[in-house]
């Protein structure tokens, strides 16, 4: 098994998995950590404003999720990568290389479906 | 902030440049002489463009991560309050296919560098593709809430 093989599996199953797993993180609100940019403060796991008598508290301390999501599917995309990476070259060559394109492309429009309710408002 | 927004601007239209000359050179080779500027916009060695790209949405991507943060706090509340509510779907949208593109830069980098012999070419010519619409994408989006309420205004 070369470097370079090892690398090529490791970037095609990264980029593969990172696609499925944003959609997953973002589906199911899966945050590795919640950025509160106006307090400067990062709070680990998913964090959702409790405060029902006045929901206007959600403009002074704005939550941001997108880097927690963003580093949930890398932290997954990087463990399949690794994986794939220890994988024998004969095995890899059998994977279907339109995969690493469909993937992301399919990954895509379902970030849009999960963005419509924006614009049903 | 706003130096930064520039700057972030400045390096996407850089980026913006060199992914549409890849593109189309990818799916539409210039004969050996092109008479044309279209012809020569796509007569470029594609492979070349690789790196410089590779580089340009990284380092974009990176300042776009922390013009983000500033974005959140004094940006988006006036948008929501104006109720720009399709702005701000088109922008998660924008946000959303930045980060699936930044995690397809090792396996384009791959494609266009280190390609196998026994490899189609279609893998190659997807990701860019792919890669070329996130950029576009972006870069309109970015434009047109940047035109709604941009820094300072």
């Amino acid at each position: 098994m070369t470097s370079s093989h090892a690398f090529r599996s490791f970037a095609f199953a990264y980029g593969t998995m990172f696609a499925v797993l944003y959609v997953v993180a973002l589906k199911l609100d899966l945050a590795l950590f919640t950025v509160y940019s106006s307090l400067g403060v990062v709070l680990l796991g998913t964090h959702h404003a409790r405060d029902v008598v006045d929901p206007a508290m959600g403009f002074v301390v704005p939550t941001m999720y997108w880097y927690g999501w963003t580093a949930t599917a890398a932290l997954g995309a990087l463990m399949f990568g690794f994986i794939a990476a220890l994988l024998p070259e004969q095995w890899t060559r059998r994977f279907w290389l339109g995969w690493f394109w469909v993937a992301p492309a399919l990954a895509m429009i379902a970030c849009v479906y999960l963005t419509m309710p924006w614009f049903r408002l | 902030m706003t130096a930064l927004l520039i700057i972030h601007g400045l390096v996407a239209v850089a980026l913006l440049g060199a992914i549409s000359h890849q593109t189309l050179a990818t799916w539409a080779p210039a004969r050996a002489r092109p008479g044309s500027f279209f012809g020569r916009f796509r007569a470029v060695p594609s492979a070349s463009f690789a790196n410089a790209i590779v580089v340009l949405y990284a380092v974009s991507a990176l300042l776009g991560g922390i013009v983000y943060l500033y974005f959140r706090v004094d940006i988006r509340p006036d948008l929501e309050r104006a109720g720009h509510w399709q702005t701000l779907g088109l922008f998660d949208i924008k946000e959303h296919f930045v980060a699936i593109g930044l995690a397809l830069l090792p396996a384009y980098w791959i494609c266009w560098r280190r390609p196998r012999a026994d490899e189609s070419t279609r893998t190659r010519a997807a990701l860019t593709s792919i890669l070329a619409f996130i950029v576009w994408w972006s870069f309109l989006i970015g434009h047109v809430v940047n035109n709604i309420r941009g820094f300072g205004s």
